[in-house]
């Protein structure tokens, strides 16, 4: 097996090298090594340090995909423990990442991981998580209210 | 995760990032649209209600083609109940469909508190819609002679829009409407006795029509209207009063069926699923009809189902997802009388254990919707979205 080390360098400077194995799960490494193979050492210029070692925590554990329904019963456990570690802004920074470096498979798993926790959000909890603003104009946002009376906790509804 | 420099944003950053910083005061990273639609398309349907709410732009993704892509690529497509309601005097159709509520806090708060709902469908410009002519082909509704004799509409429940489709070729009243093989089948009571264009197939890929041939003797039996109709085994039966036939497209057969009395017993409420027909009513409950015996049988395990009293009234029952959705309305008393009344839900999960046992499950029950009690059940069914 080639035991080659690849550096990979977060965008605040931190280096991780992994072995060219693990390295290539990130897709987009995957085709740096393809255009040029003597690049040994990767800038990696948006993601920051704490969440590439997440994703290449994910990249060496997925680094054999065994089809045997054991491994596989195995792998699915390992991620569901792995996924319990972040809160849901981490969650959003490691899809960032996952969906930069094109991990796939952490993509998949970190999309079904947020899916699972919003489904139970109100539409205020869900603007606070992604930062999406409102954009309903006033008379907009009452209308919907009215219509949509049944979405909001009683103590939400202003009294007509 | 705490230290705020580390955030890929702003680390280059100076002027445009600060700005953007200022639109976003806690750091939150921006997902873009399509790794948004990779998690939305995730979440269940049943949600997609309250994430309407959010913000125009979330409105706009998901009803958008990319998410509806997504979802099918994922196999996440997944059944959706619509009911169709009028409040009379309003002559317009209310669409709904079954929502869950975000129940974070509401759980917490009260026990009690429903979380399936019925919540309007965000549309404009209803059609009239008669409950026959209805019928689900994967995500579209086809609404057949709702707003005219020979008018075809389409509700496409991705987007919650409707559309017109090729008008049919004969004029059709009170049509019914059934799809074998993805194909829609469409009879009724023809204004011209002597048409033999009493059936049309319409093909929902092409978009167009096409006349089913009747040789006489067929044409004799089919002047009658049709009251019932279902699909079981590929066969379209369809029964006015007491005499009834059943075409089989596959076989391009056309069949008698005789004694009808056990059939006569459908109210409003029955469905087919599996091949089985249930019938939902106020006296049995659900039973299926096991063809080979020619009896209706009872469900075994539904002791969990709650039991219509008084004034209670079976509204339908509608296939969802291979599970049986029953409907039926309660009275609400208030001072002398009865203004409101509650529509209730049912989901149960079906099992067949041998020939003669089928099994329910009562999956969850809850009060769906309160509307007035003159309020109208056009139809209810299921989509595929």
């Amino acid at each position: 097996m080639s035991s080659n080390k690849i550096v990979l360098t977060s965008s605040d400077g931190e280096s991780f090298e992994v072995e060219e194995v693990v390295a290539r799960k990130l897709q987009i490494v995957g085709h740096m090594l393809e255009d040029d193979c003597v690049i040994n050492e990767i800038p990696l210029q948006n993601v920051t340090g704490d969440i590439l070692s997440m994703v290449i925590e994910y990249c060496k554990t997925h680094v054999d995909e065994e089809e045997s329904e054991e491994a596989q019963t195995k792998l699915k456990t390992w991620d569901e423990e792995f996924m319990k570690k972040f809160d849901i802004k981490t969650l959003l920074q490691i899809i960032l990442a996952a969906n930069y470096l094109n991990v796939k498979g952490l993509l998949d798993l970190v999309s079904q991981t947020i899916a699972d926790t919003i489904k139970d959000y109100t539409p205020e909890q869900i603007r606070e998580v992604f930062g999406v603003e409102n954009d309903y104009t006033e008379e907009e946002e009452a209308e919907v209210r009215k219509e949509n009376a049944w979405a909001f906790d009683e103590a939400d509804t202003p009294k007509p | 995760m705490s230290s705020p420099p580390t955030s890929p944003a702003t680390t280059n950053g100076e002027e445009p990032l600060v700005k953007k910083q200022k639109k976003n005061p806690s750091q939150i990273p921006l997902l873009p649209d399509d790794v948004l639609v990779s998690c939305l398309a995730r979440v269940s349907r049943l949600h997609y209600g309250t994430l309407s709410l959010v913000s125009k732009s979330f409105r706009s993704l998901i009803a958008s083609p990319e998410l509806y892509k997504t979802r099918s690529l994922l196999g996440r497509t997944e059944s959706c109940l619509y009911v169709c309601l009028r409040f009379p005097p309003e002559r317009n159709q209310r669409w709904f469909t079954l929502s869950l509520k975000p129940n974070n806090r509401t759980v917490a708060n009260n026990n009690k508190s429903s979380c399936n709902l019925l919540v309007p469908v965000p549309t404009s410009n209803y059609p009239h819609a008669q409950d026959l002519g209805l019928v689900a082909v994967g995500s579209n509704i086809y609404n057949f002679g709702g707003s005219g004799p020979s008018s075809v509409s389409i509700l496409d429940c991705q987007t919650h829009t409707w559309h017109e489709a090729p008008s049919m070729r004969v004029k059709q009243y009170y049509p019914h409407a059934n799809v074998v093989d993805g194909k829609i089948y469409v009879a009724g009571r023809c204004i011209d006795l002597e048409s033999s264009n009493w059936m049309e197939v319409f093909d929902p890929k092409t978009q167009t029509w096409e006349p089913l041939l009747l040789a006489p003797l067929e044409r004799r039996r089919c002047t009658y209207s049709i009251s019932k109709s279902v699909v079981i085994e590929g066969g379209i039966y369809m029964i006015g009063g007491d005499i009834g036939v059943v075409y089989k497209p596959r076989e391009g057969k056309w069949e008698e069926i005789r004694s009808l009395e056990e059939l006569g017993c459908l109210g409003v409420s029955y469905c087919v699923i599996g091949n089985v027909l249930y019938c939902y009513g106020s006296r049995n409950g659900i039973i299926w009809y096991d063809f080979k015996i020619r009896k209706w049988m009872n469900i075994k395990g539904l002791e969990d189902l709650p039991k219509l009293v008084n004034c209670d009234c079976v509204v339908r029952s509608v296939e969802y997802g291979g599970k049986i959705a029953i409907l039926w309305n309660k009275y609400l008393r208030s001072g002398s009388g009865y203004n409101n009344k509650m529509i209730w839900c049912a989901v149960i999960s079906l099992e067949r254990r041998n020939s003669k046992e089928i099994w329910g499950k009562v999956e969850w029950v809850d009060e769906v919707l309160t509307v007035p009690v003159s309020c109208e059940t056009v139809f209810a069914l299921s989509a595929t979205v």
